[in-house]
């Protein structure tokens, strides 16, 4: 999933201050699950705003809405009578939420209410890792299915760096070596030999390097 | 606050940990009382949500440590009470104003002097400038 987090108050209050009337709009699938833009963040979010603007002495009606996923053509839909209602929308989904809300509603002034931090998991309740770069070329076959450049810090390809100690990363403390993971699961696995294969330096070509990236699929075009 | 003001409080509690026998509110103070199940129920919309309806102080009465029927409802009470507190603290409001206090359902006494405790800190805090 998309992990995220609400940006700081006076931020939000910055962009959103020009407006009469706001539409918060809140994005019910991954920012939900890491509790930053889900029905009740939207809530808490816009009585917060409420209050805030009232000692400010600044008269703006605050709207609340969420949909299931603001990525989707089909659930944006949902909000387009609300969004008409408003001045301009704070968007509590991530940056592609944010920016499909834009692509559909060219008129309307759309704000990001939320810092988009990582793809990811939650590793327990209410702890959220980073797991995937989106790196446009998987190669999670050959490390045991644990991702060296999401998980190393330095994106080492063919071993740990001289950094690491007892399982953990130099580069921080909190961060465990990927290193140590993928070679304690590889031999768990009985597939340790899997680190003889060389990897040769990566391509980024696949990744965000080369560009925004698209993905046609011809087959579900009509 | 001035003594002219009557205050307003919001009081979250958990049926195992507190019952109200009579009113809390006096000539003083109004409390508006709020039962749930288990303290753990309260999240950050209800504590802001009464703070915007004008509650000058809201306080969360939950069970004491160790005797949650739930195990951690207390526990989940105090984390939500500390985010909380810090969105007070953020836009102005002030996180003192909220507040969480261990009760026993035997206690019913103890209720009223937590309320006098909170009228003593409004005090010096004033009223919900967000009132």
């Amino acid at each position: 999933m998309i992990v995220g987090h609400q940006k700081p108050i006076e931020e939000i209050k910055k962009m959103v201050k020009p407006y009469n009337k706001l539409l918060i709009l809140g994005c019910g699938t991954c920012v939900k699950t890491c509790f930053a833009g889900g029905e009740d963040e939207t809530a808490a979010l816009a009585s917060a705003l409420r209050m805030a603007f009232k000692m400010d002495g600044v008269a703006m009606e605050i709207n609340e809405q969420t949909v299931e996923r603001q990525c989707e053509n089909e659930f944006i839909q949902e909000a387009a009578k609300k969004i008409g209602e408003n001045d301009a929308v704070l968007s509590l989904a991530c940056g592609a939420g944010v920016q499909a809300m834009a692509k559909r509603f060219p008129k309307a002034p759309i704000y990001p209410g939320l810092n988009t931090t990582f793809m990811g998991i939650q590793e327990s309740h209410g702890v959220f890792t980073e797991e995937c770069l989106g790196c446009g070329n998987c190669g999670l076959g050959i490390f045991g299915a644990i991702c060296p450049i999401t998980r190393c810090s330095k994106k080492l390809l063919n071993g740990p760096c001289g950094g690491s100690q007892n399982g953990i990363c130099e580069v921080d403390p909190s961060i465990e070596c990927g290193w140590q993971q993928i070679i304690d699961r590889l031999k768990a696995l009985g597939q340790l030999d899997n680190l003889r294969t060389y990897i040769p330096p990566k391509n980024w070509k696949t990744s965000h390097s080369g560009g925004p990236r698209k993905l046609v699929r011809e087959d579900h075009i009509i | 606050m001035e003594n002219t003001t009557k205050a307003k409080i919001t009081l979250f509690h958990c049926i195992n940990a507190f019952t109200e026998k009579k009113s809390l509110s006096t000539d003083r103070v109004d409390v508006k009382i709020i039962k749930m199940p288990c303290s753990g129920m309260v999240t950050e919309v209800f504590l802001l949500k009464a703070f915007e309806a004008g509650a000058d102080a809201v306080s969360i009465f939950v069970c004491p440590e160790g005797a949650c029927r739930y195990t951690e409802g207390n526990i989940r009470a105090g984390k939500r009470m500390a985010k909380t507190r810090s969105v007070l603290d953020e836009i102005g409001v002030g996180g003192k104003r909220l507040t969480m206090h261990q009760v026993k359902p035997a206690e019913g006494a103890n209720a009223e002097q937590i309320i006098a405790g909170i009228l003593e800190e409004l005090k010096a805090l004033g009223p919900n400038p967000a009132a």
